[in-house]
């Protein structure tokens, strides 16, 4: 199940994943995630603009001990888009692997498991291969 | 804000911090009695309003700590909650409700029980409403991220954190209120279990139970009470933290720094000039970092000015006296109280064996609250207290 339908695209058509931004029509501001009414104008109409798929890592770190519920190491971290915003991420890969200011790309997989069972699905990003 | 008349601390009160078999409110009780009695209370009702900080144990938790003390009925008691920064929070609405003159004494406890209710083996996280949370966000592994960045941006190592948790501990060594104490090497700290890398168990607070109590009063009160060594609130600020989605340096901390640099203003105190301070050492690289936010030293020098001794006895400012919040651990709702309450004994020489000499005249406490995403925090209580 997506987690939320707002954040990020999965086009049907096989085309790359995407994290959808929020251009207010009044002020320009881009946000992500979508912000309503916009922070800056009180603006409730935006377009929705296709983000980067790849970025910077700000900073990274491992999980021994995590959240109630999830397992266990897992990593996450803030990459850095070159829309000026910075994403709060899961990160896919080896532990103990990710360094600040690798390169990275958004990919989709669960980021948790719900209480009922249910795999949550939403954004990740992992390093550039090669 | 700076007191629109004089406000002092009459009394103050701290419980035993550690995994405790009391729920909070018995915890909160036993901070309070001792908090009223030091001010030379002997009775409920001179007590005019409360406002007590609690974040995790439910609902009208003051008027639970407060029944059994027969101070239900009389007057106003006004629950708060701004996560880590609650306690805190609690007794700067106290002095405000005394510096406007709404009540000649007011309470602030600050109380809270973890042990009784988490899940061991877990991690606090943000809300569940948090989208960070949604992602898997611990607040572990926030300061951690700030704790890599620091270290790949200035070449500081694990050991340099470790000498943090030292430091701490090494000053609650005679401190009866304190958890973890006394000697432990860096080489324990970093080999101890990986929490979030770089932040092994012993870079983190322990999750604690316990509460702090302040008693808050005018001049007049002080007097009425026959109050001995009153300690004057000279400035105190609360400010929440500012939204942006934005790349930033995360090795400052902009709530902090704002919070500081008001907290001066209104005293007319600036860094140089503060004996002790109790701030918000969740995580040693909180400690280290808050150094430079709060104007200690410059940025990027935390390190030095750690490595050089200032933030030990005998340096320029004796930071965690009490030996933190790595010492004591962090029931988040009750630590700001019980930070302020450190303070105050340690202004009024009542701490034997974890004295600090000459008796501090003029302490700051700086604690933040809750890991909002898009905020470095939520929220950020600090005060600055004189003995007059």
């Amino acid at each position: 199940m997506l987690f939320h339908p707002d954040l990020l695209e999965i086009p049907a058509d096989g085309s790359p994943p995407y994290l959808k931004g929020y251009r207010c029509r009044a002020c320009g501001q881009l946000d992500f995630p979508k912000l309503t009414p916009c922070p800056n104008c009180w603006g409730e109409e935006f377009e929705v603009v296709p983000l980067s798929r790849t970025g910077k890592l700000y900073a990274a770190t491992d999980i021994f001990i995590g959240q109630g519920g999830m397992k266990p190491p897992y990593s996450f971290g803030y990459v850095d888009l070159p829309e000026n915003l910075r994403i709060f991420s899961q990160l896919e890969g080896e532990i103990g692997s990710f360094h600040c200011d690798d390169v990275v790309e958004l990919t989709v997989g669960t980021i948790r498991i719900d209480s009922d069972g249910t795999p949550i699905i939403s954004y990740k990003f992992e390093k550039v291969s090669g | 804000m700076k007191p629109q008349r004089d406000v002092y601390i009459a009394g103050v009160g701290e419980t035993k911090f550690g995994k405790q078999r009391l729920e909070f409110d018995a915890l909160g009780r036993i901070a309070a009695l001792a908090a009223l009695k030091s001010s030379n209370i002997d009775r409920p009702d001179i007590i005019e309003s409360a406002y007590v900080g609690n974040a995790t144990n439910g609902l009208v938790t003051g008027q639970t700590v407060l029944k059994d003390l027969g101070m239900c009925g009389h007057m106003p008691i006004i629950n708060v909650e701004s996560a880590c920064s609650a306690g805190g929070m609690a007794v700067h609405l106290a002095v405000r409700e005394v510096a406007c003159g709404l009540s000649e004494v007011s309470l602030a406890i600050g109380c809270e029980n973890h042990s009784l209710h988490m899940q061991s083996g877990t991690a606090f996280a943000p809300a569940m409403t948090d989208i960070e949370t949604m992602h898997g966000a611990v607040m572990t592994g926030k300061y951690a991220l700030r704790a890599q960045r620091y270290m790949y941006e200035t070449g500081a190592k694990p050991e340099d954190l470790a000498l943090i948790t030292v430091k701490n501990r090494r000053h609650a060594t005679n401190n009866p209120y304190a958890w973890f104490k006394g000697e432990i090497s860096v080489e324990e700290v970093v080999n101890s279990r990986m929490v979030a890398s770089p932040l092994t168990l012993q870079q983190c607070c322990g999750v604690a139970d316990g509460a702090g109590a302040v008693v808050v009063c005018s001049e007049r009160m002080v007097r009425k009470l026959g109050v001995d060594k009153p300690i004057g609130v000279a400035a105190t600020v609360v400010r929440s933290g500012p939204y942006h989605n934005r790349p930033r340096d995360i090795t400052g901390d902009d709530i902090t720094e704002a919070c500081a640099q008001q907290l001066y203003e209104q005293a007319g105190i600036g860094p140089d000039e503060v004996d002790i301070i109790e701030l918000h050492d969740a995580f040693t690289i909180s400690e280290l970092l808050y150094y430079e936010c709060l104007g200690l030293c410059g940025k990027g020098e935390g390190l030095r000015y750690l490595h050089d001794g200032n933030a030990t006895h005998g340096g320029k400012c004796v930071i965690s006296p009490r030996g933190g919040m790595l010492s004591y651990g962090h029931p988040i709702g009750a630590s700001g109280a019980a930070q302020i309450a450190a303070c105050v004994k340690q202004m009024r020489n009542e701490c034997p064996g974890y004295q600090v000499d000459p008796a501090p005249r003029i302490a700051m406490t700086h604690v933040t609250g809750g890991g909002l995403s898009g905020t470095e925090h939520a929220a950020c209580t600090m005060h600055m207290l004189v003995r007059p």
